[in-house]
């Protein structure tokens, strides 16, 4: 394959370094060269890309992704979609982030036993395009927390969302069915959510028994566990048992922030906010006024997470962007929206919401040491964007101004070769 | 293969066809019960890339039967590759579920098959069987299909109005009587590359011809040559495809067929190509808006380079097939010349390719 020079490109690097204007060269899948010239020797047979001021950054890792949420608006409408038209809906969204810019996603839990397996085995195939993937189970719940969808006269484990376990024994169980199945990551309810009768988002359910029985076999597997985790109790729950993917973590107190702040180096924490924010101001359409959903607890919940993302921002805890996009409020290929809230609603700087994204990200694709800035002889998944996302993050989550993206050194979209773009008002 | 797989294994199968210029199929069975209405309503939303589909069921059979894959201990259904029946009330339930889940046609396999172990020339299913199932598939506006290598189920189509008749290797005089007596009701599906291909062609999957003589395929094969140039002299419809997708019958390579149409049957190179365009038409219940070039047809168009009249394997060339265009829309748009614009009007200004 060619190398690539992208030249007279604004470098973003992702590291928290202020841009600057340069050439980068790809060979092969690895950035091989970063330069503050822009008029770097193009080497013999690179196809030449002139930016003409465009934003060259790395591409964007979703931190807690859903491909199998097919844009309904409860969990059972996800759930009732047959396996096959679920598996090609599947294909068609791993598509999608590709090409909006996300060239990594962490799977956080799929609706059928195999869906994410079979798409990240699929796309390292080369069989369908799609970003980086690392595939999660289904959902693991209790009966009656969050994921068990059943219903009293139709008990059936296929009428459910999440695979439902009681004590430690059937927990082992399901682990093993999943680390069989292949899985990089099992995902666990370790609290419910406003929407479940009975389950708000301040329960904690789970025995530390089942915790314990989980975390065992997955360690002994090398394999990772993600929580859902937004009361302050299962927050605890999950540092105590040294589980390292938080999500949500809505509600904290001094010392559960404290707990936080001590593992800061090894946790990382998807709060999703954005379904919170369109929980209470964009689902009407779908029946949830801000009414139901402040009754439903929202509120209270949405202004608890401000603060307790802000206070982990403050202290040195990673925060990540992405999460529980694909409900019918929460469009797939929005993600990006998430930057904004960081900056709007918990302090952020910009640059430090685009390191959220990139340096983070690398690391929670557990490659931190080649994956999520643009440096010499990392992996070469790069955008490139039309205009500047420090001064407008909301840039990248417009199709039009992803102008292209390159996944392993390969472009997913090529950008456009005549283009009647006025290149010149790019930067 | 698990269903996961299955389904994706499909819709990239089915963007190769409309690559090689294939912009309609009749599906002949699929391999689990919902793979076929899937990919074709999935070709017909956009989700995924692919010709016009007619969607069929899995092939229905009997115990011990072409397509029951099950084990004497293995005796659950998951593990046939067809649906087994027993009896006129077990088929018309299992008609039912498959028009339920919306089929265009149901398969049933009338006679063996003999690689599986059950001679092309054994029949199966009772009269009344088949007649429910017919009876049933019209109920439910849907046409039939058989697997008939036998004359007796070539005879058994024709008989109860079984309108695609699969293979027909095997005729007697009075089968090729009916047939032609119904020739505009019927169309034959021979197939004849599985036939070669497992003949002569095969040897590294351990099919060698002396494997394949002693199973029968030679017999067959000769046979089958005979019927279907005594069928193409009576003017009954013989159309190409069928089977591809086995190792030695490579996806993709079906314009094979018109070859061995040519080479083997004594189409010419006209008869050869009408047999894949305006046959078509009919077998996709589609009459006479596809499969012609006239005003008012629908655009299913190929641009080949170089004249199929005069070398009919050009077909099997992806190179040569320049450009598929399906319902008015460049599948694969035709190559552009050096130096011409790529969209008119677009100059080439900032970012340069060299």
């Amino acid at each position: 394959m060619a190398p690539t020079l992208f030249t007279n490109v604004n470098i973003l690097e992702g590291t928290g370094v202020l841009p600057y204007r340069g050439s980068v060269l790809v060979e092969g899948n690895r950035i091989r060269q970063v330069g503050r010239s822009t008029s770097a020797i193009t080497p013999a047979g690179a196809t030449l890309i002139d930016g003409a001021g465009a934003t060259l950054m790395p591409g964007m890792v979703e931190a807690h992704t859903h491909f199998s949420w097919n844009d309904a608006a409860t969990l059972s409408g996800i759930q009732t979609m047959p396996l096959e038209e679920h598996v090609l809906w599947c294909a068609k969204v791993a598509k999608r982030y590709l090409h909006a810019g996300f060239t990594s996603c962490l799977g956080a839990a799929c609706a059928k036993p195999r869906l994410d397996v079979v798409i990240r085995n699929a796309i390292n195939n080369g069989q369908i395009p799609g970003p980086r993937y690392l595939a999660a189970s289904q959902e693991i719940t209790v009966p009656g927390g969050l994921g068990d969808e059943t219903l009293p006269h139709l008990p059936f484990p296929e009428f459910s969302f999440g695979v439902n376990v009681n004590g430690a024994e059937d927990m082992r169980k399901s682990v093993r069915m999943f680390l069989k199945y292949g899985v990089d990551s099992i995902k666990i309810n370790l609290s419910g959510d406003n929407f479940v009768p009975g389950a708000d988002s301040h329960t904690a359910w789970m025995t530390d028994a089942e915790v314990a029985a989980a975390v065992e076999e997955v360690k002994m597997r090398g394999k990772r566990i993600i929580v859902h985790a937004r009361s302050k109790a299962s927050i605890q729950q999950a540092l105590r048992h040294g589980i390292e993917l938080i999500y949500h973590a809505s509600f904290t107190d001094t010392e559960t922030l404290d707990m936080m702040e001590a593992a800061k180096d090894r946790i990382f924490v998807v709060p999703g906010i954005a379904i919170l924010y369109a929980l209470l101001n964009e689902s009407e359409q779908w029946g949830v006024t801000r009414e139901i959903a402040t009754g439903w607890g929202y509120q209270l919940e949405w202004d608890a997470a401000l603060d307790s993302l802000s206070k982990m921002h403050k202290r040195g805890i990673r925060v990540l962007p992405g999460g529980d996009y694909g409900f019918a409020f929460t469009p797939h290929c929005q993600n990006a929206r998430d930057l904004e809230f960081f900056v709007k609603y918990l302090g952020f700087t910009p640059m430090e919401a685009i390191r959220s994204t990139t340096l983070y990200g690398g690391q929670i694709m557990l490659r931190g040491h080649e994956l999520g800035a643009i440096k010499e002889g990392w992996l070469a998944d790069l955008l490139l964007v039309d205009g500047d996302p420090l001064a407008n993050l909301s840039i990248l989550r417009d199709p039009k101004r992803i102008l292209a993206v390159m996944k392993d050194g390969v472009f997913a979209k090529a950008p456009t070769i005549a283009s009647q773009r006025a290149w010149g008002q790019a930067a | 293969m698990p269903p996961e797989e299955h389904i994706l294994w499909c819709s990239e199968v089915a963007k190769k066809y409309l690559d090689m210029g294939w912009t309609s199929c009749v599906g002949a069975a699929a391999a689990k019960p919902r793979l076929d209405v899937v990919i074709r309503n999935a070709i017909n939303d956009g989700t995924i890339v692919g010709p016009r589909y007619l969607a069929a069921s899995q092939e229905i059979t009997v115990p011990g039967g072409l397509g029951d894959t099950t084990a004497p201990h293995l005796p659950q259904h998951e593990f046939a590759f067809g649906a087994i029946v027993s009896g006129a009330e077990e088929m018309r339930r299992c008609v039912r579920m498959f028009a339920k889940y919306g089929v265009d046609s149901i398969k049933i396999n009338l006679s063996g098959e003999s690689i599986t172990g059950m001679p092309s020339e054994m029949s199966q299913f009772t009269s009344e069987e088949v007649r429910v199932c017919v009876e049933e598939s019209k109920a439910w506006g849907k046409r039939v299909s058989a697997h008939a290598r036998s004359s007796w189920a070539v005879k058994e189509c024709i008989k109860q109005g079984i309108e695609v008749i699969y293979h027909a290797s095997f005729t007697d005089a009075e089968a090729l009587d009916m047939l032609e007596a119904n020739k505009l009701k019927h169309h034959v599906a021979p197939g004849l590359a599985w036939l070669i291909n497992t003949c002569h062609h095969a040897s590294q999957w351990g099919l060698t011809p002396e494997v394949t003589r002693k199973m029968g395929y030679h017999r067959e094969l000769e046979a089958a040559i005979e019927s279907m140039k005594a069928m193409r002299r009576r003017g009954i419809r013989i159309l190409p495809g069928g089977d591809y997708g086995f190792a030695w019958t490579p996806h993709g390579t079906n314009a094979k067929d018109l070859e061995y149409f040519v080479k083997f049957v004594g189409m010419s190179n006209m008869e050869a190509l009408l047999s894949a365009t305006a046959w078509g038409g009919p077998m996709m219940m589609m009459g006479k808006q596809i499969g012609y070039i006239r005003e008012g047809c629908l655009a299913d168009i190929l641009l080949v380079d170089g004249d199929p009249l005069a070398d009919i394997t050009v077909l099997q060339d992806k190179d040569r097939i320049l450009s598929v265009m399906k319902d008015g829309v460049f599948h694969r748009e035709p190559p552009v010349g050096a130096g011409r614009p790529v969209r008119s009007g677009a100059p080439l200004n900032a970012t340069r390719w060299n």
